[in-house]
């Protein structure tokens, strides 16, 4: 064994300085989401009274639970924090992971540096050894930072240690799968797309079963589930950890199997000969389709699943209502109507959705500059291509991708709703989503701006979908201003199922979508290609 | 001169590095021409704007008669560019590369097309990641040779093939240029220049140093010249024609000025010379020239003792501007 490890630890150097600059903004981010809640809690529900609202808004919106998992006690601040980044952490500590295992296998071998490592006096096992042990140091960090924050900031020590721990161990699962996928995909990006998929749907089914009222049993189908048994804050249970960590032990032993048996540079499935002649592919927007096709159809059948999850889930909520006498108190006394609590809820699962299209659009502008950066935008440009046309191919799809997601989504969910109940209504469900596809488009052009005018900062693509994620989802629990939240292209969108939607704001989401785009084609026209 | 290429005092930065300094380029129609330099010289960086991709700093910039940032598409149907280092779509077969990189140059030629690739025995249904890097060079060059363009546009364009292949990729630069097409054929293999280009252009550090045929080149340059006398002469002085002068016995070595060879042979012969070679100067002594310092050790025609410290006396004379 010792000799197929061999070069572990010189490489495993090598990888740590390589990579520290891309795994240290991770660990920032969910440190911050952690320590962030524990800050604010506090501050904005600061006596038992706001406290008990928080807990009966947020379990009277199932919608909530679908992203961060079953509310359990958002009276303390250590419950709310809890919550609040108990699943989204998890989540984000996954990909981590996953990021982390391909780029350090897959995509080096891709790149050929494998070839030279693997060339050297270095064992069969000591890459994809590396690979994992990276994302395991980055997960064990991860955890140390993210409790030390959060503790800093005001967290119990016990339930922060807890909740932080969470993440080190879901960092670890993903690492499996991320180490599965390296070897079955026949390069990085398949690898990846396998591996977040996967991280993807089980994050869904989880959100399903969160919100859906299922029985307690349904909890343990999924890895985070297991997370969630472990009631952080609330009874700090360990031993579901090593479930997880157990587990994260049988997918990398898995990779290790996978990988003893795979050529390199090859997945387990041998490349097939090809056309010999361009048929589509011939004009720069075959060529543009061809690159994005299995992105998008994998993206399209997320918004099909997603509807159809969302579907259920509409007719759930009277349920989940009936089921909190609490809620029930507080419709007695007239405050809220059923209604109200009916529109929110379709209102922050259409603004899920449309968070989710903002994504597949961002990635598809994103895209356009990896092409750049690998110079097979260099043959194109030498070519009778205008830049403007270039940077549209990618555009277009962007637009357009986005716009048939939301109607797929919405579609798929108004039909799931109307023939599953009569809560909400085909027409509400489809013309919400569809009054969402502006919003949607300014984070689109939002990307297509920096990419086109100033690639170096691309991350503001990113950051866009984040804040707004931010801002809609969390904006309105922490009483931020409205100023604040009208940074969020989502909160301009209309409600259509209101008594008189503000169709305004659709013209200037149009408008703010028009002038990022216009500022990244311009930019595009003016600068260097790299 | 009916020029393709123009460029005047060209200079491009990236953010404080310099890498163009006032480059100055003339291609005429029809002819090869060779753009020598090592790496990093600024060769590509230079093609990359006469693509449009870069933009310049300053300088005037003419392909075909248009504005290289501002004319794009219309030049760019009119010309076909191979880059140094190819990078196909990774899932792309090599016959659908080709076709698009074709179709974006105005339309390939199917029997042109059909010819190449058999020529260079290139299997189009594998997919990018599959190719070698040479085959991927290949994809590149076939889809550039059987476009219907004015001007190519070749960066290292060999660099990857072996041997046999770079013979196929001559004669096929031999049978574009008895087409009338123009070639920029950047490269530090300068036997393949030597072959193939009818002026080249050395470049150094961002500028041009030298420009002209081969022969003008040749003539600005020294001619290596050994001998073995039947009378040794009694000390070197008496050969100071001859520049690096050796003499061991009846045998000379030395190297001198081109037009003055006649009168180098007319004071050798006093002597009765017992052999005799004469070897006018290849592209290679004319780019150790410039780049002396590192290349010192290939030049055998020098002393050992010179050869150390080639610099001093080599760059004597016809310095480039910048030295």
């Amino acid at each position: 064994m010792r000799g197929r490890l061999t070069g572990v630890r010189p490489l495993l150097h090598v990888a740590l300085k390589q990579d520290r600059k891309n795994i240290a903004p991770w660990i920032a981010l969910i440190s911050v989401l952690s320590a962030s809640s524990v800050l604010v809690y506090d501050w904005v529900f600061p006596d038992p009274q706001s406290q008990q609202i928080l807990q009966l808004n947020i379990t009277a919106n199932p919608a909530m639970s679908l992203i961060f998992g079953k509310p359990i006690d958002l009276t303390t601040a250590d419950g709310f924090n809890a919550w609040r980044a108990g699943a989204l952490g998890a989540f984000f500590a996954g990909l981590m992971a996953i990021f982390i295992v391909v780029r350090n296998s897959r995509a080096e071998e891709d790149s050929g540096r494998a070839e030279l490592v693997a060339a050297g006096a270095v064992g069969r096992e000591a890459r994809p050894a590396v690979a994992v042990a990276m994302a395991f140091i980055a997960a064990v960090l991860l955890g140390v930072v993210s409790a030390l924050v959060t503790i800093a900031f005001g967290g119990g020590v016990a339930n922060s240690v807890m909740l932080s721990a969470t993440f080190t161990t879901s960092a670890m699962f993903f690492a499996g799968v991320g180490i599965v996928a390296a070897q079955l995909g026949s390069d990085a990006r398949s690898a990846s797309t396998l591996a977040v998929t996967t991280l993807g749907a089980l994050f869904v089914v989880r959100g399903y079963i969160d919100s859906s009222g299922a029985p307690d049993w349904a909890g343990w189908l999924t890895p985070f589930g297991w997370l969630q048994a472990t009631r952080p804050a609330v009874e700090n249970i360990w031993w579901p950890l090593l479930l997880v960590v157990g587990a994260a032990g049988v997918l990398v032993a898995v990779g290790w199997a996978l990988h003893a048996r795979r050529d390199f540079g090859m997945g387990l499935v041998p490349p097939r000969p090809g056309p010999a002649r361009a048929g589509v592919v011939g004009t720069v927007w075959g060529l543009a389709l061809r690159l994005h096709r299995p992105t998008m159809v994998s993206w399209m059948v997320g918004f099909a699943v997603i509807g159809v999850l969302l579907g259920f889930l509409a007719n759930t909520l009277t349920d989940v209502i009936a089921d909190n006498p609490a809620i029930a108190l507080v419709l007695a006394s007239g405050a809220v109507s059923e209604n109200d609590l009916v529109g929110e809820f379709l209102l922050t699962m259409i603004r899920i959705l449309g968070i989710y299209a903002a994504v597949h659009g961002v990635q598809i502008v994103m895209r356009l500059y990896a092409e750049e950066a690998e110079d097979r935008a260099d043959p194109l440009l030498g070519g009778s291509l205008s830049r403007a046309r270039h940077l549209g191919s990618h555009a277009v799809i962007a637009f357009v991708s986005t716009a048939v997601g939301m109607v797929l989504a919405g579609s798929v969910m108004g039909w799931v709703a109307d023939a599953t109940g009569d809560t909400i209504g085909f027409s509400d469900i489809l013309g919400q989503a569809v009054a969402t596809i502006p919003a949607v488009w300014v984070l689109v052009g939002l990307a297509i701006a920096v990419v086109g005018a100033h690639p170096s900062k691309r991350l503001i693509g990113w950051m866009g979908v984040v804040a707004t994620f931010a801002l809609t989802i969390l904006g309105p629990l922490f009483d931020l201003d409205e100023w604040v939240l009208d940074i969020s292209p989502l909160w301009h969108v209309p409600n259509v199922g209101a008594a008189d939607p503000a169709w305004l704001g659709l013209v200037g989401l149009a408008v703010v979508a028009l002038a990022f785009t216009t500022v990244g084609f311009v930019g595009y026209r003016r600068r260097d290609i790299a | 001169m009916d020029s393709v290429i123009s460029v005047e005092g060209l200079v491009k930065s990236y953010g404080t590095f310099t890498a163009l300094h006032g480059l100055d380029l003339e291609v005429a129609r029809g002819e090869v021409h060779g753009f020598l330099g090592p790496n990093g010289a600024g060769k590509s960086t230079t093609i990359r704007v006469l693509l449009g991709l870069l933009k310049a700093d300053a300088g005037r910039v003419e392909v075909l008669s248009g504005d290289p940032w501002h004319d794009v598409v219309e030049l760019h149907r009119r010309l076909a560019y191979v880059p140094g280092d190819v990078s196909l779509w990774p899932g792309l077969t090599g016959g659908e590369a080709i076709d698009l990189l074709g179709n974006l140059r105005g339309g390939l030629d199917e029997e042109r097309r059909a010819h190449l690739v058999e020529r260079f025995e290139l299997d189009t249904t594998k997919r990018g990641r599959q190719y070698s890097k040479g085959n991927k060079q290949k994809v590149a060059l076939v889809a550039a040779l059987c476009s219907d363009v004015e001007l190519l546009i070749l960066d290292e364009p060999t660099s990857g093939l072996d041997p046999l292949m770079e013979l196929v990729f001559q004669e096929e630069i031999e049978a574009e240029k008895a087409r009338g097409r123009s070639v920029l054929l950047s490269s530090h293999i300068l036997s393949e220049a030597e072959a193939l280009a009818d002026r080249v252009s050395i470049i150094r550090d961002g500028l041009v140093v030298e420009t002209g045929t081969l022969d003008q080149l040749r003539h600005r340059t020294r001619t290596q010249v050994r001998a073995t006398l039947e009378r040794a002469p009694h000390t070197v002085d008496e050969l100071a024609i001859l520049e690096d002068a050796h003499l061991d016995g009846v045998h000379v070595r030395g190297a001198v000025e081109a037009e003055r060879v006649g009168e180098a042979m007319a004071l050798l012969g006093g002597y009765g010379i017992a052999a005799l070679t004469v070897s006018p100067p290849s592209l290679e002594d004319l780019f150790l020239r410039h780049y002396g310092e590192s290349g010192a050790a290939a030049t055998d025609a020098l002393p050992a003792a010179q050869a150390a410290d080639p610099g001093a006396d080599y760059h004597g004379r016809h310095s480039p501007p910048e030295e």
